[in-house]
């Protein structure tokens, strides 16, 4: 008798850790929630807000730190303090390099709960425009650092489609997925500026426009770094980099799996155990791109109060998050059925260890399983303070100051009143100039760069 | 329970991330060989052989003019830049070759090199691409300009990086060629001198025992 109730409390222990095993690993708040407003605020042209509320999250919220440091370090660009967007920016990059090794730890804990769990190492579009952002706040510091930025960003692209390939040879997928035009075009840009080694722009304007086709500029720039020089005597060059539109951001939604990652996640179990699994998998949570359309077609440049140019995409982030997300998809996928299989297989056999063969105990395990499944959520982690676009102008003047509108246009008439600053050319430099425009007026400042 | 307790020990065991980190190579210790592309244990003996080629072929003191003291006046060579033909991108090598050639050229006693940044504000100031410089008139302007800001040049140094690649199924050879052409500036004369290294890049270990046979005699 005291043998069998010492069993019985045993037992009843031992449901109590698994319930409250499934309970402590059960998904927490998601990632939007938290940072709805301070992406609102920024948006909103408060500035000082954002930053204060983010600066809390990184606080706070471990997990969401390197996204909410992406989204400071926008804000402290436009701010006009591009020395700590780069630091900032730099910390991140080197995380996430730390992060891209695999802790199997992590992936365990991650297979029962969900990928939120998982240190955030960003999306491959993220990674490739960190080197874009340090290149661009670089550049309005005088740009010391910048044609290593640019080199930087090339060679992880290069790294990501090797990583790629191996994982999945879809020849495809890779083909389709870019590098940010952006990359090599200021590589080009940089290069030029030297006079001397035109022939390393004209490869990065190739390397560009292969990229990204669309931008009829390059071909002026192939031109003239073939048979021209970087300008006139007398002459500066500037560049107006606008970011137009709010960016890609993650959304939660529901995916049948399919049969190629059923074969991942198989692979994945074979691995792991000793039997295979035959699941029956209901639609899995996975986070999807979405993004807003643009609030405008292009800027148009006045120099002087004269139209001098206007503004041409030249790398389009929604498409490059699409294309970098779709080719990773599949993992995504696969990752969610393990876990989905990996969680019936725990209370299956929690059912066994407790010998839970009375219909009350297995209805509730079977409960406790159900909401454990339904716990999960997609990650939905993401950098939320991108543009839709980079679009970029160029334009040879004069050196000396010279006064810089720009006024967002559709259909070839303006739908804004035009925002001027004054900027200095330099005979046979370079000068930037770098806005954001998630509306149809810029937020922060309009910076220009200063060496 | 235990089997359980067992798989989360050696998780977080064996399952964690690593640190990254570096070492200082020293100097007799070889450079280590680029799988992919050549780095600088292709690099850093082509501008070794083609410097001191250069140096030997048209470097002789004795050749040097003498100054009206007795002494012999080293000659003054400004270091245009390097084009690179290969099929390989030079990155974040570019500048390095130019800085290590410009040292060498410098170190001789026969040369005296120009500084890098008057040859810059030079090209910035003619706005002369590099490669116009082969024209007479471009030259004669560029050397003006050289001569205002009291840099006289007597000759002027090209730097041209080619590759050859052949394939043989999943394993490949790279020849690659640094070309150091020194230019007279007056006359128009020029020195040409070469070095080659082979490079051969092999998907598997056994790639270079095939086709790098080390008992083939080679004539």
């Amino acid at each position: 008798m005291r043998t069998s109730l010492t069993l019985r409390n045993v037992r009843l222990l031992q449901l109590a850790f698994y319930s409250l095993s499934c309970l402590w690993v059960i998904g927490c708040a998601t990632h939007a929630h938290r940072l709805a407003l301070p992406r609102d605020q920024f948006f909103n042209n408060q500035l000082t807000a954002a930053h204060t509320s983010l600066e809390k999250v990184v606080d706070k919220a471990r997990r969401d730190r390197s996204v909410a440091e992406l989204d400071l370090a926008i804000i402290e660009l436009f701010n006009g303090d591009a020395q700590t967007a780069q630091s900032r920016l730099r910390e991140v990059r080197d995380r996430w390099e730390h992060l891209e090794q695999t802790s199997l730890a992590e992936q365990a804990t991650g297979y029962m709960t969900d990928d939120q769990r998982l240190a955030y190492s960003g999306e491959d579009y993220e990674k490739l425009l960190v080197g874009v952002f340090l290149t661009l706040s670089d550049l309005m510091q005088g740009g010391i650092d910048a044609e290593s930025y640019t080199l930087q960003t090339i060679k992880k692209h290069a790294d990501l489609i090797e990583r790629l390939q191996a994982k999945s040879p879809d020849e495809s997928t890779i083909a389709a997925y870019r590098l940010p035009a952006i990359a090599p075009y200021l590589r080009g840009v940089l290069r030029e500026e030297t006079h001397r080694n035109y022939d390393d722009a004209l490869e990065a304007y190739q390397q560009a426009i292969e990229c990204w086709p669309h931008l009829t500029q390059l071909q002026s720039d192939i031109e003239r770094v073939e048979h021209g020089v970087h300008s006139s005597p007398g002459n500066g060059v500037l560049y107006v980099f606008a970011l137009v539109g709010r960016g890609p951001y993650k959304v939660e939604t529901t995916h049948e799996v399919t049969s190629e990652a059923l074969l991942v996640a198989d692979q994945i179990f074979s691995a792991l155990g000793k039997y295979s699994v035959p699941p029956t998998l209901a639609p899995v949570k996975i986070p999807a791109i979405a993004c807003e359309p643009k609030p405008f077609e292009f800027l148009g440049v006045q120099i002087n109060q004269l139209p001098a140019a206007t503004t041409m995409s030249i790398t389009d982030l929604n498409l490059l998050a699409i294309e970098s997300f779709a080719a990773n998809q599949t993992q995504v996928i696969a990752r969610a059925a393990v876990r989905r299989v990996l969680k019936k297989g725990t209370v299956y056999a929690a059912k066994e260890q407790l010998e839970a063969s009375s219909p009350v105990a297995s209805f509730a395990m079977d409960a406790m399983g159900v909401l454990w499944e339904a716990s999960e959520s997609a990650d939905t982690r993401c950098w939320g303070l991108l543009p839709r676009e980079i679009q970029v102008a160029r334009i040879e003047l004069p050196a000396g100051i010279h006064q810089l509108s720009l006024e967002p246009i559709i259909l070839g008439k303006p739908i804004a009143s035009a925002v001027d600053v004054m900027v200095e050319v330099q005979d046979g430099a370079n000068t930037y100039a770098l806005s954001f425009w998630p509306g149809i007026a810029p937020v922060g400042k309009l910076l220009v760069s200063h060496r | 329970m235990r089997n359980m307790l067992t798989v989360a020990l050696v998780l977080s065991v064996l399952g964690c991330r690593s640190y990254q980190y570096g070492h200082v190579v020293k100097d007799n210790q070889p450079s280590m060989v680029g799988s992919h592309s050549a780095g600088s244990e292709v690099y850093d003996p082509l501008v070794d052989e083609a410097v001191a080629k250069l140096l030997g072929a048209c470097g002789s003191p004795m050749s040097l003019e003498i100054s009206p003291e007795g002494f012999p006046v080293a000659r003054q060579v400004c270091f245009v830049g390097i084009e690179n033909k290969s099929a390989e991108e030079l990155a974040d090598f570019k500048d390095q070759l130019y800085e290590q050639i410009d040292t060498q050229i410098n170190r001789s006693q026969s040369f005296r090199a120009i500084s890098r940044h008057m040859v810059d504000v030079a090209l910035h100031e003619t706005r002369l691409r590099p490669d116009s410089l082969f024209i007479p008139a471009n030259r004669q302007l560029f050397a003006d300009v050289l001569q205002q800001q009291g840099s006289p040049v007597d000759y002027l140094l090209y730097a041209t990086l080619t590759s050859g690649t052949t394939e043989r199924n999943s394993s490949s050879q790279r020849d690659y060629t640094l070309t150091l052409e020194l230019v007279d500036t007056r006359s128009g004369e020029f020195t040409k001198e070469q070095a080659f290294i082979r490079k051969g890049y092999h998907r598997s270990p056994l790639g270079r025992l095939a086709n790098y046979n080390p008992f083939t005699v080679w004539r």
